[in-house]
């Protein structure tokens, strides 16, 4: 292979493939492009060496890495690269150029994201996503979707900002911006990156951008979103704040928090965008337990593994309701129910992507979520906050049951008919559900032969050799997960027929976003409106002020001002002084 | 013109009009929009005491599971986790305290779908043949099915 591609970031392949794709006319050539870059970049990453910088370059004396793999980068960047390849067959039925280079762009920037090789560099990808992203919801073409756009565009611009100040901070009391692990937040900078990364990880309170803006996405457009942007977030946490205590609790929260909005949520695309925010949870609790390197490697294989699996299964419930929501128009589950009977390809690949997230033995998030409470129950040995810790992610686990195994499955194509009669979904959105349904069933599967089902993923993860030394498939395993979750669905099944289960319902649901979108909007046009009353008034005060303050400026600098007379030893000498005084003064006091 | 189905009579000697009936049942309203592989995957669903045979598979499933833990040793980092039936007894409890809570959540927290004045309609992309699918402006364009 020339020097030149394998020196060439996978994810600027994905770029430059969006940036022909958004000018070029001819439909099917496009489509083959989309499909063609990710195949390409996938080609690209499993020739790249690892360990070495593939492509430097010196800007403004800073040492950029452009193009690093390694092995906790090479699994979050693989799964970016599947999801973008699905993404691009679940689009095929549409013809929309925009849609098309756009997904592609942000594809590659994620990925090239996670493949720089230092700060500035992953900075810069970094903005990319953020921006790339925001045509993916305008591209839903409503008003609600142009304002949700707008909220998440400032939302993502300030984690970037946050993230160039922290970066700034790093260079000036550091010298370097490699990519050496915070050991703590009172490191210069720590800080300001760890809530940069924790606003694009959707931490509690500042989760509200990814509901309100993923389910008011296109079609297609929340199926591409679901990928990329807060597992990246995610990489980022493994990859500088692996261990810190802080993210245990924190992800802990948010595997909790969501569960209970998810259940009185009736659009089932927030659904799964908060039950997206509950898996990023688990994540963020597996990172914060792993100490790369030397303590808990089972739970930084845990975080890696669970990524790599959510973005696939995710993915697949994704494109299900985007599907349902192609064909009926509507994603609320007080709308739809009975679509088995239209829809029943796309109801079992949403069934197989609820057994997934569930953590079903034999689907592919059992072997991934084993890990991670593996981990957890260890170190509860020795810490009994780890015990709680445990007791809520278990709790969680029932919860993600409720919303992501059964609540989305069954209301939209069980329950209650809809009396909607509509055409299976479109054949490449179906192709492109059964290839991330085949992954979540094949990775999940006992290694009947060596190297294949679940030890493929192990073999992937960042220690594939604490990985290979991990059994999922054990009888206990099997017997208390199991246990759990069947005893789980008995409880669905005995408040339902007991008629305990709240009715699905329209409306929309308060969160945190209330803060901004009714309490600070109600406080600006409240300000708008006394100033728009009191501005004639201040207006002509105002006015007069300023006049009064033009005509001292004339007397005293024009020509025939007090300063061009000749004064006692000359004005601008005077002021000369007094100013150069003030600047020394001040440059003194200050260094 | 219509060819009249050929009749036949049972063996109680009763007219069956096989044809005319499988024919009636192949246009029915309800039928159309019904995928063939419906029944062979989801039929089953369809069975009318569907509701009371799987409280009953559930809740046999969930007693044998619990009695299994007798028979297994297990070896949990955490003490109380080796108690018999606790894995089951928490995802009963956690599911049924998630789903409870609803209500009074539902209340608390539910508002009119217009609430912030911009509930909007469906996306751009949605199946140009639907009846409210958004006129064609070149956002969410769908060409058809692939």
């Amino acid at each position: 292979m020339p020097a030149f591609l394998t020196d060439m970031n996978p994810g600027w392949l994905l770029i430059l493939a969006g940036l022909v794709a958004v000018f070029l006319k001819i439909r099917l050539l496009r489509q083959a492009i989309t499909i063609a870059a990710p195949l390409a970049a996938i080609l690209l990453l499993a020739t790249a060496q690892h360990g070495v910088d593939h492509l430097t370059y010196n800007a403004l004396g800073i040492e950029l890495s452009l193009y690093r793999v390694d092995s906790l980068n090479f699994i979050f960047g693989f799964a970016f690269l599947i999801a973008s390849l699905l993404n691009a067959i679940y689009a095929l039925h549409t013809d929309n150029r925009m849609q098309d280079g756009v997904a592609l762009a942000y594809a590659g920037a994620a990925v090239s994201a996670t493949f720089a090789g230092d700060l500035m560099t992953l900075f810069i990808f970094w903005e990319i996503t953020a921006i790339s992203s925001v045509f993916l919801i305008l591209q839903a073409g409503t008003r609600a979707a142009y304002f949700a756009s707008m909220r998440y565009l400032a939302v993502q611009i300030l984690s970037g900002v946050l993230l160039l100040d922290g970066i700034a901070y790093v260079w000036h009391y550091n010298g370097s911006l490699s990519l050496e692990a915070f050991t703590s937040l009172d490191q210069p900078g720590a800080l300001i990156i760890f809530i940069a990364f924790g606003i694009k990880a959707a931490f509690p309170f500042l989760h509200n951008w990814l509901q309100d803006s993923y389910p008011k996405s296109s079609v297609v457009g929340a199926v591409i979103l679901s990928a990329f942007t807060t597992k990246l977030a995610v990489y980022a946490f493994a990859r500088f704040f692996p261990g810190f205590n802080e993210l245990i609790w924190i992800g802990a929260v948010m595997t909790i928090f969501p569960v209970f909005f998810a259940v009185i949520e009736n659009d089932l695309r927030r659904v799964l965008a908060y039950s997206l925010n509950n898996q990023v949870g688990f994540m963020i609790c597996a990172i914060g337990v792993g100490v790369a390197g030397i303590g808990n490697p089972l739970a930084i294989n845990g975080a890696a593994a669970h990524a790599f699996v959510h973005i696939i299964y995710k993915a697949l419930l994704f494109m299900s309701i985007g599907a349902v929501l192609y064909r009926t128009g509507t994603a609320k589950a007080s709308e739809l129910g009975g679509l088995y009977r239209s829809m029943p390809w796309t109801a079992l690949f949403c069934i197989i992507g609820g057994l997934s997230i569930s953590a079903f033995p034999f689907f592919s998030g059992f072997i991934a979520k084993s890990l991670t409470m593996s981990a957890v129950a260890a170190e509860g040995v020795t810490d009994p906050a780890m015990i709680v810790v445990w007791l809520v992610l278990l709790f969680a686990s029932a919860g993600v049951l409720e919303h992501s195994g059964i609540k989305i499955p069954y209301f939209a194509f069980f329950g209650r008919d809809s009396g909607k009669r509509v055409k299976e979904a479109p054949f490449n959105m179906l192709l492109a559900m059964g290839m991330a349904a085949f992954l979540c069933i094949a990775v999940g599967l006992p290694a009947l032969v060596p190297g294949l089902g679940y030890q493929w993923l192990y073999g992937l993860l960042p220690y594939p050799i604490e990985a290979a030394g991990y059994q999922p498939f054990t009888l206990e395993h099997i017997l208390t997960q199991m246990q759990l979750l069947i005893l789980a669905t008995f409880a669905f099944i005995l408040l339902k027929r007991l008629m305990l289960y709240p009715a699905e319902k329209p409306g929309v649901i308060l969160d945190t976003d209330w803060f901004y979108r009714k309490v600070g909007y109600g406080a600006v046009r409240w300000i708008d409106t006394v100033w728009s009353k009191i501005s004639p008034a201040t207006g002509a005060v105002a006015g007069r002020l300023a006049g009064r303050a033009y005509d001292h400026m004339v007397a005293t600098f024009s020509p025939r001002g007090v300063l061009a007379r000749n004064g006692f030893s000359g004005g601008m000498t005077l002021w000369t002084t007094v100013i150069l005084a003030v600047v020394l003064l001040v440059s003194y006091l200050t260094s | 013109m219509t060819e009249e189905t050929p009749t036949v009579r049972d063996t109680s000697g009763r007219f069956v009009k096989r044809a005319a009936t499988a024919v009636s049942a192949m246009s029915r309203t309800s039928d159309e929009g019904v995928h063939p592989m419906s029944k062979v995957l989801f039929g089953w669903t369809e069975h009318k005491n569907i509701g009371a045979i799987l409280f009953w598979v559930f809740a046999i499933a969930s007693v044998a599971l619990v009695l299994a833990d007798l028979a297994v040793d297990r070896h949990e980092k955490i003490g109380f986790a080796n108690s018999v039936g606790f894995y089951g007894l928490w995802g009963f409890l956690s599911f049924s305290f998630v789903v409870l809570m609803g209500w009074p959540l539902g209340r608390l927290l539910r508002r009119d779908e217009n609430y912030y004045g911009d509930a909007g309609g469906p996306p751009g992309d949605i199946d140009p043949d639907l009846p409210d699918a958004p006129a064609g402006d070149g956002r969410g364009k769908a060409g058809g099915d692939a």
